[in-house]
Parts: C-alpha cells; sequence; structure tokens
C-alpha cells in the first residue's frame, strides 16, 4: 500500500512545492523551496561536516541566541524597567512567577555561554585562516556581531537593579569619561545624566530589548547570507597545496 | 515477484550482468573537497549540536541560580567593585596603566585591529607553517586577555588588592 504523503495532496503541494525526493536533484528543489532552509547553501563540502572544522560553534552562538530571544520575552511579561519596581520585579519572577527563576537562569546562563562562543567562534575562523579572501567582510560584520553580543549584555546586567547591576555599570560606564573631548558626554546621553538613575534604567532597557536585539539580527542575517554565498570557495583549492 | 524470478529484480527486468569493475573504480573514495547536501548531512550535525548546547544551559540553569544581591543602593559602593566578567580584562588593564591607556587606546586598537584584520593580513596563505607572525600575534594576544580575564574576574579582592581565589571568592557572574 502506497504511503499517504502531505506533500502528495493539493494543500501539501501548495504550502511545500517540492517534488517527491527520489532524486538529489529533487532534494535540491525542495532545498530551494524551504523557508527556513534557505540560509543554508544546498551543498557543503565534506570536510566542513567534521566537528574539528568549525567546532560548531557559530551554530552554538545561534540556539544561544534563540534561547536568549524565547527566555527574553517570557521575562518581559513580568518586569518593568523603573527603579522602584525593577527590584521587586526581579523577586516575583523568582518566587511566584511560574518558572521564573529557571526561565532567568536560562537567560543569565545563555548570555555568558554566547559571549564565550561568539569569540570562540572568532577565534576558530582566525585560526583556520577562513577570515581571508573573498570573506574579508564576513569577518568583519562578525567582529560587529561580537560588540553587538557585548553591548547586549552589558544592558542586561543593569536590569535587576541590584548591587552587582548597579556597580558592575557605573564601573563599566565609568571608562568613557577617559575618552577625550566627548567622553563626558557620551557617558552623559548612554546612562541619561551624571550617575545611573532612572533614565539609565529606561535607556538600557529599551536597547537590550529593541534596538540591539533589532540591529543584531539584521547584522546576523547578512552574515549567515554571505556565508551562504561564500559557501561554494574553496580556499585550500583556490591556494593550490595548502591545507586546511 | 523477485525471489521467484531471479532476473526480476525490484520489479524490473535484469537484461545483463557485466563481469569486471565499473570504469571510475570500484569504490569512489570520498574527499573532504567534495560536495554533500546539506540536508540531511549537515542539519542533523547542527541538530545535535544544538540539542548539546540546550542541554549544557538546561543543567546549568538547574544547578546554579543567577545572582540577585540587595536592591541598588547609590550610597553604598561594594568593594571590591567589578565590572561584568568580560570586562575584567579591561578593569585589570585599568588598574595597571593610565586610563587614557587602558579605557580608550586598548580597546579602540583591538576593535579596529579586529575590524581590520584582514585588510592587514594580506597573506592568502591559510596553513598555519605560512602564516606565522599572524598565527603567533593573534594567540598573544588571545592569551594575554585570557590571562588579565582570569585575573581580573578571580583574582582581585577590595581595593583591586590581589587575592588567592581559593582563599577569598569574589568573583560575580
Amino acid at each position: 500500500m502506497k504511503r499517504l504523503k502531505l506533500r502528495d495532496t493539493t494543500v501539501g503541494r501548495s504550502f511545500l512545492r517540492s517534488p517527491d525526493r527520489a532524486t538529489e536533484r529533487d532534494r535540491a528543489a525542495g532545498h530551494w523551496s524551504n523557508f527556513l532552509l534557505h540560509i543554508y547553501p544546498v551543498k557543503v563540502r565534506r570536510r566542513e561536516l567534521h566537528f574539528s572544522f568549525s567546532w560548531y560553534l557559530g551554530v552554538a552562538s545561534a540556539v544561544l541566541l534563540a534561547s536568549l530571544v524565547a527566555s527574553g520575552i517570557y521575562l518581559m511579561f513580568f518586569y518593568l524597567p523603573s527603579p522602584s519596581s525593577a527590584y521587586g520585579d526581579m523577586q516575583t519572577i523568582q518566587t511566584q512567577v511560574a518558572f521564573g527563576q529557571f526561565i532567568r537562569n536560562v537567560h543569565r546562563w545563555s548570555a555568558h555561554l554566547m559571549v564565550l562562543t561568539v569569540a570562540a567562534h572568532m577565534a576558530r575562523v582566525f585560526y583556520r585562516g577562513a577570515y581571508k579572501a573573498p570573506r574579508e567582510a564576513n569577518w568583519t560584520i562578525g567582529v560587529i556581531l561580537l560588540v553587538l553580543t557585548l553591548l547586549l549584555s552589558f544592558t542586561g546586567y543593569l536590569l535587576p537593579w541590584d548591587q552587582l547591576a548597579f556597580w558592575a555599570v557605573t564601573v563599566g560606564s565609568s571608562m568613557a569619561d577617559f575618552v577625550p573631548f566627548i567622553g563626558g558626554s557620551v557617558r552623559e546621553v548612554l546612562l541619561g545624566g551624571d550617575q545611573v538613575g532612572s533614565q539609565t534604567l529606561l535607556r538600557f532597557y529599551v536597547l537590550h530589548v529593541v534596538v540591539l536585539p533589532v540591529v543584531l539580527v539584521g547584522a546576523l542575517a547578512v552574515h549567515l547570507w554571505r556565508w551562504r554565498k561564500d559557501s561554494m570557495f574553496d580556499q585550500a583549492a583556490a591556494e593550490e597545496g595548502g591545507e586546511a | 515477484m523477485s525471489d521467484q524470478d531471479p532476473r526480476i529484480a525490484d520489479g524490473k527486468r535484469v537484461l545483463g550482468v557485466v563481469p569486471g569493475i565499473p570504469a571510475t573504480g570500484a569504490q569512489k573514495d570520498p574527499s573532504d573537497q567534495d560536495l554533500v547536501m546539506t540536508s540531511p548531512h549537515l542539519l542533523v550535525r547542527h541538530a545535535v549540536a544544538a540539542l548539546a548546547v540546550l542541554l549544557v544551559v538546561l543543567v546549568l540553569s538547574i544547578l546554579f541560580d543567577a545572582p540577585l544581591r540587595e536592591v541598588a543602593n547609590p550610597f553604598e559602593t561594594p568593594n571590591p567593585e567589578k565590572a561584568p566578567w568580560y570586562f575584567a580584562a579591561l578593569q585589570e588593564l585599568l588598574a595597571l596603566f593610565h586610563p587614557v591607556v587602558a579605557g580608550v587606546l586598548v580597546p579602540t586598537a583591538i576593535i579596529g585591529g579586529l575590524l581590520a584584520l584582514p585588510y592587514i593580513d594580506r597573506n592568502p596563505a591559510i596553513a598555519t607553517k605560512a602564516r606565522k607572525v599572524a598565527v603567533a600575534a593573534f594567540t598573544i594576544f588571545m592569551v594575554t586577555w585570557i590571562v588579565l580575564t582570569l585575573i581580573g574576574f578571580a583574582f582581585r579582592g577590595p581595593n583591586w588588592s590581589w587575592v588567592w581565589p581559593w582563599e577569598e571568592w569574589h568573583g560575580e557572574l
């Protein structure tokens, strides 16, 4: 008896638009017509499959980003960025919200791990020489993504509004003071005053939940698009005799 | 069916069996440069990597609670006053050098240097042997940065004095 397949039905065909995957050509066509798969190249070099090639640090960073977005949205439901309520909201999240403490832990640990994996990804790409032509621009976008990751982590650090958050951000932002001429004003714009206060909390919150994530996801889209475009370029062959 | 008539395989008639090995060789030897389909070969690996990462997050989140100290108090400065761990190297530099050097020149040089790296290093070689200067420079930078981060994170106590982390713990995550 023939198995009933979703893509053989009228509805399935209209959504998936992919042929039955009998040949490699069909599978490539199915890949092209899949929205989620379009960020991937249809084919990759076999060597890219090995753990030692990338240590899967790029995909690990992307997974952590997804984990941060999911847990962050949950936390947003229970948090108001105001000095009078922020700390109380944190206590409520930890004691009364369903899975609140766990989701907060997930957000915190994912954030720390993402800083590590993004930095390690950069180091791995360096040692593999994968920043060389034609991939120079993508390395530069990657460095921007690293800076955005650090800024996201730093702006999020203030939100619990406890002693740890307050003084870590006070120390971190005081470094801006040493920048000649513009340092003082940069710091004032960032903090919304001459010290960390209610304006700072609101500004860091807006940066943390809207501005920086949107910029990061946009830059990440370009990063992955460039990766796909350059994926067919064979550095080892181009160099003739060089080893990856 | 095929088990009744050996000349019919998979519903099709076998016209002949040719002796010998194919002109292209008996077996294909897969090379690392060969192309393979992303789906499923790369996708299953990415799925496993994703599950492994989520497992690490899950275990850490179950074992260790995120810290929450007393409510922020602008009039009570903790000692030591520590930046987040990823800025610990900068904070350590700040204790060692003039603020303009540690707080402005070094971070600007690092970010600028990293951004411009592919345009500075125009050597097309990717084998480590053929790019000793670049690899050595990057490794020295990485090791220095990791050591400074560890010192700032775990080896500094009240008034930024030296402490042994197994005697006094002042690291904050």
